[in-house]
Parts: C-alpha cells; structure tokens; sequence
C-alpha cells in the first residue's frame, strides 16, 4: 500500500465548513484512481492532503492522519515526501520554475539530492516518456500550454515516484492533447490519482473510482460498479453523458456579426487566420471549435475589436463584449459588485441585477480575489453580460467546471441568445450544446 | 557551438565595458555591429524589444545630445531659439562626434546586454554561481516571471477593453497595476506551493553538471580581458 487517509476531517483558515469530512480511503501500489466530483467539493484538498500541502502549506484545522510511503504527514514536511509523491497542478504557468526545459526537470531532482550524474539521464528519459525531448533546450515561458503541461508531467515522472497527483492537468489542453496526456499518465507504471473533468477519458482509464461532494467521499468503487452508482445517482458524470442540444435558434435572422476575408498574422510569414468568413446571427449560440494554437483567441480578439485584421472586413452590428480565458485572474476591482459595475459606468442596480443571475447577489461586498475559482468564473462572466451586449463572446468557459455547472452555463447562455442577443463560444469542449459548430482547423474554417 | 554561460556571460560584459572605454567611432560602431548580429540569433520575437531598446537609446543620444552640449568651434547650424541655461541653440562638428560616440557607447553597452538577456541560459548561470544560491535562485525566479507579469499585463488590459471599457493613457494603465500587483503575488503563492511540492528547501540540494568548458569557453574568457585592454588602450 503507498497511502492511507484515515477519517481526515480538514477546514481552511478562517472557513467554517470542512473542506473534506470524514474521509477515509487506501491507495495500491499501481492503481489509476478517477477522482471526480463537483468544483469546490474537496478534491484538490484530498490530492493536497496526499502531497503534505494541507495542512503544512495552507495551515488550517486537521484532525485524522495521512500516510504516505510509510511517512505521516503531520510529521513530514511536503518537502520530505517530494520523491516517493509527485504532484502536477492544474495550471502549468504556477508551477514553472526555472526558464529551460531541461533545468525545469532537473529542479526536483536537484532539489532531492540525486547524484548528479544521473540528472540529465533522467531528465531526458523523462521528456521521452512524455514525447517532449525535443522541447529539451526551449524556453519554457515560449511553450503552449499544451507543451508546458508535458514538461510538468515529466518533471514529476523524473522523480520515480510511487504516487503521482494529477489535478485537473489536462484543463488547457484540446482533446488530442489530453487524450495524449492521459495516456502518457496511464503508462507511468506508478499509483495514479487523477481529478478531472474529462469525465468519460478518467473512467476510461481508472481502475478505481472515488467521488467527492461536500467534503464527503461519497463512492469508493471498482470502475465497472461505479459507473452504475454515477449512472443512478449522478447521471451528468456517467460514462457517455452528454448535453442535451439546445432548442433551435429563434426565428431572428438579422446578422450580429459578418467577417469576410479576415486574415491575421502575428509577425511576418506566419499566418494565424487566413482569408476567414463567418455570420453569426441574432438568436444563435455558436460553438467555434478547433486545437490548440488554431486561432480561436486570435479571430475571438479581433470580432472584440482588441486586434485589427491585416486584411478583410469585419462588420459588427451592435456591441460585443468578450470574457478571456481564466478570467478569474483577470479582476481588476475592490468588490464584487464594483467590478460588475466597471462596465456600465458604475451603476450598482444594473451590476446587482447581474450578479443575481449568476447566484453571486449574496457576495457582492467581498473582494473579487477572496471568492473561489468558480465563483470567480462566474463573476468574470457577469462583469462582461452586465453591459448586455449583442453579441457575447466567451473564450475557454468551461475550462476546469464540472458537468453541472457546464450544464448551468449553457442554459444560461441559450437564454441569453434568445433574447434576441448571440453567442459566441470558442472552446475545445466538443459536447458544449450550441446551434451551431464551426471548426478553426489549422486556416480553414469548416461549418457543420 | 554554444558557450557556457560564465564565459559567455564574462565575454558580454566585457564587450560593454570595452564599449564604454572605447573612444574611436569605428571599432565601437564595429563592436555594436558585432553584438547586434549575435542578438540576431536569438527568435525575432523575443529580441524585438531588446533591439528596439537599445537601438532607440542610442539614436536619442546622438539626436538630442547636440543641443544640449556646448563644445567646439566648427559650427554647423546656429540660429535656434535661445534656452535658459544653455543659451542659443546650435550644432558643431564636435558635438556631432562626442553625440555619435556616446549614442554608439550606450547602444553598445544595451546590445552586450541584450546578447546576455537573450541568449545566455541564466539557470545555470546561477547554479554555477557557487554561493549565495537562495540568493541567486531569487533573481532566477524573478527572471523567469518578468515574462508572465508582461503577460498578465496584456491579459488585464484586454479583459477591461473586453468589457467595453477603454483602457488608455498613464492613469488608465496606472489603474492595472494594483491588480497586477495581487495577481503576482497570487502566481507567487501557487509557484511556492509548487516548488514545496517538489521538495525545495531540503538540505541535501545537488545540482546538475554544466558542460565541461571547451576550447571555444577558454577563449572567450581570453577574448573578453583582451577586449577591455583594447578598449582602455587602443579602441
């Protein structure tokens, strides 16, 4: 057995309710474990809690015991348990260290005392497992997110450890990408915990599944018996859930949005859009699709006006308002409500009646950076709805939600569209409900 | 061939100091030349600025400098509207010459930093550092983030005008800062958490071996002494 939680019960500084209650699970040597469960139900406290993080890093009441690789982590510092535990977070931009690849790698096991003769070995046989040796001499702040996710895999599989936590680790990649992640992650050989909201790929490759609301481990089960109990209790996270479709788009045909013949280049000779049409039309939702690096950041900043084409027309027929990825990084107010108001000039009525419709009414007077990531998503998309544009952009919105929440958001967002509004949404989610799909593939762009 | 970081950080240095000890146009505008052609080896887009900066800072120098200065007899241009303190504007052949060479030191001097900036591996810089190495891991780290903080300076900016809101002028950008401010030091916390998780701060750190040293490393380390002698005695 590598690891041990025994009825760990584990609250945060200054927050009332306990993060995980109650919790008590083992892990096996060479396991693959799904940890699925809504966003904020304890998950990435459990994977915490494993690595030592919580409660040494976070402080915060702990009661129960976690041992790990024969170390009790009460006692052992995360420091200590670095080597027989690795950890890969969700966002690879935090975890970066160093500026080359290659000493990226070698920081862990640097940091551990590996005999310098064996670094370079193991870093390189690292970055092979995970088909990156050729991005050994890079920078890594010049890497896709794709790209820097690969390193932190590697230099968490250059450690050899008996444990690696994965959390959320495929959230910025397309689904090629991930599906290349996770199998990369499915042949390390070592025990593997893995929170992810790619539900059906983490069931696929789990031999276990655990799921966590509240707190509370709720199922702890072989894959084939917990796909029964997700498809009984939890439909939206049952191998092969989709999104149920939208209703068709209402009978409006008046255009929102006409592009002709735009291209864009971010220096010279490397096209990024190429001779691009498209019409989005009042009472759509639109899906616009495609891999990493195929433009869809690019054509979402030049509808929003913050890029200028290099060619072609792009014809705007109202206003558009654009919420980037990851917008809770991007909160520029004191308050939740005085960041909602930023848009409409400071009008609290307009900015409350907003937060309303994405439940955040209630929190209106905290500061934007003391919400959670979900709340801070959320508040990111009323902070642009506020000002009720016609046609609404949201690039990347459901990176890292859980199934109920993409759900929530499409709802809200076919409601929007139905008032005579549209939607765009560029995202790699392929199961994302719109009424229509364009795919960005390379240059070409391909309607379905 | 690439150099190792110390010689190549020991040659570039060298190269600024030799600039800035140089009194004679040519080999300074040959020196310049040199280092602007190794900058070019690194990706256009991330010397861009470095070029730019430093290309600018040099131009100004020559540009401006004359008016401000007051030396020689040869004059060129006098007739300009009279400054308090500098009297009436005008231009000498003298004044030309000292602007060229002090715009050529300056440029000189940002290209040597630039090729350093641009193409020498800092991580191991520092780990061949040898002492102080929580020190020299600081200004590491704090390399690594200049690029993220430029980054996350675009994205507020952009989330702000994706809002419909105009982001312009000093004040407007001034407004970003605070934001920018929390949002490194949220990133600062989360690299921490990382770094902790992979066990930075044990006792029994090793580090990685740097290349061995090459002919080629030796001499650079030889070519750089030679070219501050050159530049106090005969550039």
């Amino acid at each position: 057995m590598i690891a041990r939680v025994e009825h760990l019960t584990f609250s945060y500084p200054g927050v009332g309710s306990p993060a995980l209650s109650d919790v008590s699970l083992e892990l096996g040597a060479g396991e693959v474990i799904a940890l699925l469960g809504p966003s904020g139900s304890g998950k990435s406290t459990l994977l915490r809690a494993l690595a030592g993080l919580v409660p040494h890093f976070h402080g915060g009441s702990f009661a129960g015991r976690v041992t790990v690789a024969g170390l009790d982590t009460r006692r052992a510092r995360p420091a200590e348990l670095a080597g027989p535990v690795a950890t890969v977070f969700q966002d690879p931009e935090d975890q970066i260290v160093m500026a080359r690849v290659a000493n990226e790698v070698a920081f862990g096991l640097e940091n551990l005392g590996t005999a310098p003769a064996e670094i370079w070995p193991r870093v390189d046989e690292a970055l092979a497992a995970v088909d990156a040796l050729h991005l050994r001499d890079r920078l890594t702040f010049e890497l896709s997110g794709g790209e820097l996710q690969r390193v932190c895999l590697a230099s968490a599989l250059a450690l050899r450890p008996e444990l690696i936590l994965l959390d959320e680790p495929t959230s910025q990649l397309d689904p090629d990408g991930a599906e290349c992640f996770l199998a990369a992650a499915e042949g390390l050989g070592s025990a593997v915990v893995l929170s992810e909201q790619r539900i059906d790929r983490a069931l696929s490759l789990a031999t276990r599944v655990l799921f966590v609301e509240n707190g509370r481990l709720l199922l702890d089960a072989p894959r084939d018996e917990a796909g029964d109990w997700l498809a009984a209790k939890r439909p939206r996270y049952a191998p092969g859930a989709a999104g149920s479709p939208p209703p068709p788009a209402a009978g409006d045909s008046r255009p929102v949005l006409d592009i002709a013949g735009v291209s864009y280049a971010y220096s010279p000779g490397v096209l990024v859009l190429d001779e691009l049409d498209l019409e989005v039309r009042r009472g759509e939702v639109v899906v616009l699709e495609g891999p990493n690096g195929s433009g869809k950041t690019t054509l979402a900043k030049l509808i929003a006006g913050l890029l200028e084409p290099d060619s072609g027309r792009i014809e705007r027929f109202g206003r558009v308002g654009l919420l980037l990825q990851d917008p809770g990084r991007y909160l520029v107010r004191e308050s939740v409500l005085e960041e909602t108001a930023l848009a409409v000039g400071g009008d609290h009525a307009r900015a409350r009646a907003a937060l309303a419709r994405v439940r955040l009414d209630a929190l209106v007077e905290r500061h934007p950076r003391d919400l959670s990531s979900g709340e801070r998503e959320r508040l990111g998309l009323a902070a642009v709805a506020v000002a009720e544009p016609d046609l609404l952009i949201l690039d990347e919105p459901t990176r890292g939600i859980d199934p109920d929440r993409k759900a929530e958001i499409a709802a809200w967002l076919d409601d929007y569209a139905s008032a005579g509004r549209a939607v765009l949404v560029a995202t790699h989610d392929r199961s994302f409900p719109a009424h229509r799909r364009v795919s960005l593939s390379g240059e070409a762009l391909l309607v379905a | 061939m690439r150099l190792a970081p110390v010689p190549a950080t020991l040659l570039f240095a060298s190269a600024g100091v030799a600039g800035l000890l140089a009194s004679h146009l040519v080999p300074l505008g040959v020196l310049a030349l040199v280092l602007l052609l190794v900058c070019l080896r690194a990706p256009a887009r991330r010397r861009r600025p470095y070029l730019y900066g430093a290309l600018a800072t040099g131009l100004g120098i020559f540009l401006f400098s004359p008016f401000l200065a007051v030396e020689g007899f040869d004059v060129l241009w006098q007739g300009g509207p009279t400054v308090p303190v500098l009297g009436q504007l005008g231009v000498t052949t003298e004044e030309l010459r000292t602007a060229a060479l002090n715009g050529l030191r300056l440029s000189t001097l940002a290209l040597a930093f630039s090729a350093y900036a641009l193409l020498v591996d800092h991580d191991r810089l520092v780990a061949a550092a040898g002492f102080a190495p929580r020190s020299a891991f600081a200004v590491a780290l704090a390399t690594r983030l200049v690029p993220s903080l430029e980054r996350d300076a675009g994205g507020l900016s952009d989330a702000v005008r994706g809002r419909g809101v105009a982001v312009s002028g000093a004040r407007g950008h001034a407004k970003l800062l605070s934001p920018l401010v929390a949002g490194s030091l949220e990133r600062a916390v989360n690299l921490a958490e990382a770094m902790e998780a992979r066990g930075f701060g044990r006792q029994t750190r090793t580090h990685a071996p740097g290349a061995r040293w090459t002919p080629l490393d030796r001499l650079a380390l030889a070519g750089g002494a030679l070219l501050v002698v050159a530049g106090a005695l005969w550039l």
